[in-house]
């Protein structure tokens, strides 16, 4: 059973979707918004004057926001035909019910700024042969997100690994 | 944040970053969640959390990502310039929870007209490490 969810798994690996348009252009509001909650003082992001002297010219957005910017909005739903999520629900259906984020990296390639228009594509890069954890067992599946902004540069790209698994009992 | 930033001449490998802690409490897991635009139920919604087996509401992935770049241009400056976060996910950060930052510099290093370091850190909570891994940024040089 679980060897066939494995094959289809493994099938859908290379599948991609995007790209995705960010429901906001990155902004300053937002920006602010963000180092309020994290109490970051860095002065690129808020302080123009200061951002102005700087390499950069202007403000920038914090390189970690990029995925908040792309997060679908809450409301009006969009089902976006996400590879992860089919598989996640594949996984679901033949038992995994647990999951668990495990890895995450970004690596940053052109700054953010106000004004830019981001999007993003998704893509599964890897589905892992079954696994035993503390957790339970299961497989480890790992995604690529690349956010581009408008002039088609990538501005960051991100891989992402959760662990699907039946719970240990 | 010092407005002064750090020069990559001056780092030494082995050297240690400052730590930082801050108190995690329901408010700062909400408004994070809000501030990173996540509204997944279990960063705002006790029940919705207990249901999925944990014990409150907790930390997302997005704000360990935010608070692991604010500990490093803390540390650096606002002209260190983050390239490449990696995070191994441990321990759920909950309210109540103290969150601590460590950092030591494992490698210095150029590539290309860079000038470059690895940045191992940890950000544990009491239960253990909360989140693990390597942080590349590149530093401005002293002409």
């Amino acid at each position: 059973m679980s060897q066939g969810v494995y094959e289809k798994l493994q099938a859908m690996v290379g599948e991609e979707a995007g790209p995705f348009e960010a429901a906001d252009e990155v902004n300053k509001a937002m920006i602010r918004h963000w180092c309020e909650a994290m109490e970051d003082a860095n002065p690129l992001y808020t302080d123009e004057g200061f951002a102005k002297k700087s390499k950069y010219g202007g403000i920038i957005a914090p390189p970690q926001m990029v995925q908040a910017y792309c997060i679908p909005p809450l409301w009006p739903k969009k089902m976006l035909p996400d590879p992860q999520a089919k598989a996640v629900r594949m996984m679901d259906e033949a038992g995994y019910a647990g999951v668990v984020a495990t890895t995450t990296s970004q690596e940053y390639f052109k700054p953010m700024r106000p004004g830019d228009r981001l999007s993003y594509k998704i893509k599964l890069v890897n589905v892992s042969p079954e696994k035993t954890t503390r957790l339970g067992t299961g497989h480890f599946l790992t995604s690529e997100y690349t956010y581009s902004n408008q002039k088609g540069e990538v501005v960051c790209i991100q891989s992402f690994t959760i662990l699907k698994f039946k719970p240990a009992i | 944040m010092s407005l002064k930033s750090i020069h990559w001449n001056e780092v030494k490998e082995g050297e240690g970053l400052p730590v930082q802690k801050r108190e995690i409490t329901r408010t700062t897991v909400i408004a994070t969640a809000i501030a990173t635009r996540d509204f997944t139920p279990v960063h705002h919604d006790h029940e919705a959390a207990q249901k999925s087996g944990a014990q409150d509401i907790f930390l997302n992935i997005l704000t360990t990502g935010g608070l692991i770049g604010k500990y490093m241009t803390d540390w650096s400056g606002p002209e260190g310039q983050l390239k490449k976060i990696v995070i191994r996910l441990g321990a759920t950060c909950y309210p109540g929870d103290t969150l601590t930052s460590t950092g030591k510099v494992v490698k210095k290093y150029t590539q290309g007209d860079e000038h470059l370091v690895d940045v191992e850190y940890n950000l544990s909570v009491p239960m253990g490490p909360h989140a693990w891994g390597t942080v590349t940024m590149a530093l401005p040089t002293k002409s």
